[in-house]
């Protein structure tokens, strides 16, 4: 994971850092967004913090403003796993995509998806309006696929309505395929058995996440969003995985003095 | 969402016939529908708070009481490891190398029949407060289709078994199920708050946060975000 990750505040119409006319950085950050994508096997991997990593990396490589995945819960829909930034407004435009936009789209189809502002409201007409109150206009999402199962989708926001190029387009597939294969193993992707076993670990985690997120604003009295960072302040400092640091939260295992000293100005 | 198609779906399977029915009723109708529509030789909901103490709430099916009694006398077995781990455990052919995780079980729910054994957590986040266990007297692993229904089940048996305690003397309980919806983010955020603010478990949190949505006639979502905005609060 980035130390730009998951809590980067990216405002509507930032471009990230990877400008044009800058590709031999853009090339030297995509190869080690690759890297990161590859080193899936080691023994604190965890599926949340490798794709909070993803969609920080995709939204610096690819110039959008924001980015989340999403992956099939089971029960025929699907849920927000990770998002560049954890601000409500966005969260709550993933999880909109339960029911329609992009995300819902590559996922049934199993292409690619990218629509500008007009298209979009002619597209998903509930999901559109919602997208460009939070200062979004053009929209893409790609699947996550492991040969010919689908898992999920990453979703990219751009803040102008410029479509993303040919070759943005096939970095973020390049991307987005190589994280399904990274996060379902080999084996997972033959066996259906560990596949929802895997994809139900990851939509746990969110959920402890989401609960301990209450907590601690709760504890700490401080928004939601500021208690994320306060999360993720005290994981990379103490080095530990989101998720873990998430259930010791709820389970009332770190004390909120603990957590107090990280954050979320930190 | 599409899940909550599917949710209305089942819960107007099992509600149909008698609406004021109680959770150990509702869990027992569960059960007959999983058998029923996934050709199953038994399902059964077991409730845990550790490895010693599990007891069966209700069940359906030849087999149903089967799979949970042995494990509860092995001490081993699939339904122990997904309610501690919180997450699913499928053996489609209980005769295969990875039911070798727990042979002694394994070999007993062959002689007694029983060839795939599901089993499916009732979690709340991290925790949870059992199983639902569905078991087959032929391999084969079930079809996608069944598998979201089976979770859906178990979603619902849970939530079941959470709001009962809540549901007395107020609403019935399935029409404090029927309200959907409880798996968007602000509800999750919510009840880490009110957690916190009653001192209480994950659990009780969010079953005092959706019956008091339904005492108050409004959407749990809306409840929820009141909750995350600070405009109510539990603890007062």
């Amino acid at each position: 994971m980035t130390e730009t990750g998951a809590g980067r505040p990216v405002e509507p119409g930032d471009c990230g850092p990877a400008g044009r006319g800058d590709d031999v950085t853009r090339e030297a950050v995509l190869a080690r967004a690759f890297v990161r994508l590859a080193d899936t096997l080691a023994s604190d991997f965890d599926v949340v913090d490798f794709l909070h990593g993803l969609s920080a990396d995709s939204v610096e490589i690819l110039r959008a403003a924001a980015a989340g995945v999403m992956l099939a819960d089971g029960r025929g829909g699907m849920r927000l796993i990770a998002s560049s930034d954890e601000r409500m407004r966005l969260l709550e435009l993933f999880e909109l995509q339960g029911a329609q936009g992009p995300c819902l789209d590559a996922f049934s189809s199993g292409r690619s998806v990218q629509a500008n502002a007009a298209d979009s409201r002619a597209r998903w007409p509930d999901f559109a309006p919602q997208a460009r109150d939070a200062g979004f206009q053009l929209m893409c999402a790609v699947p996550l696929r492991v040969r010919t199962d689908v898992i999920g989708a990453l979703n990219l926001f751009r803040g102008s309505d410029e479509p993303f190029t040919g070759a943005e387009m096939e970095i973020a597939q390049a991307m987005a395929e190589m994280a399904a294969i990274g996060l379902i193993q080999e084996r997972a992707a033959r066996e259906r058995n560990l596949l929802t076993t895997q994809l139900q670990a990851a939509l746990n985690s969110r959920v402890i996440i989401e609960q301990a997120k209450g907590m601690i604003s709760e504890y700490l009295t401080m928004t939601v969003d500021d208690a994320f960072k306060v999360l993720r302040n005290y994981a990379h400092y103490h080095n530990r995985r989101l998720s873990e640091v998430a259930s010791d939260v709820v389970d009332r295992r770190i004390p909120s003095a603990a957590l107090a000293r990280h954050g979320p100005h930190f | 969402m599409p899940e909550d198609g599917r949710r209305t779906r089942i819960m107007a399977a099992v509600t149909s016939k008698d609406a004021a029915a109680g959770a150990e009723e509702l869990v027992r109708r569960l059960c007959r529908f999983a058998v029923d529509e996934m050709a199953l030789s038994g399902c059964a909901l077991v409730l845990m708070s550790g490895p010693e103490s599990a007891s069966v709430l209700a069940g359906a099916g030849r087999h149903a009481r089967t799979v949970t009694g042995l494990q509860m006398e092995l001490g081993e077995g699939p339904c122990l490891d997904a309610h501690a781990h919180g997450i699913p455990v499928l053996l489609p052919d209980l005769s295969a190398e990875s039911a070798n995780r727990w042979p002694t079980f394994a070999a007993a729910a062959l002689a007694a029949g029983v060839h795939a054994e599901f089993s499916l957590p009732l979690t709340v986040g991290h925790g949870g407060i059992g199983t639902l266990d569905l078991c087959r007297d032929r391999t084969g692993m079930l079809s996608d289709e069944h598998m979201a229904d089976a979770l859906v089940t178990a979603d619902i048996a849970r939530d079941a078994v959470l709001y009962q305690q809540y549901a007395t003397g107020g609403p019935g309980l399935p029409e404090l199920l029927a309200a959907t919806g409880s798996d968007r983010i602000v509800i999750h955020q919510a009840t880490g708050m009110i957690a916190a603010q009653l001192d209480d478990t994950i659990a009780n949190a969010l079953a005092r946060l959706r019956a008091a949505a339904f005492a108050s006639g409004r959407p749990m979502y809306d409840l929820a975000q009141d909750v995350v905005e600070r405009r109510v609060r539990f603890d007062d």
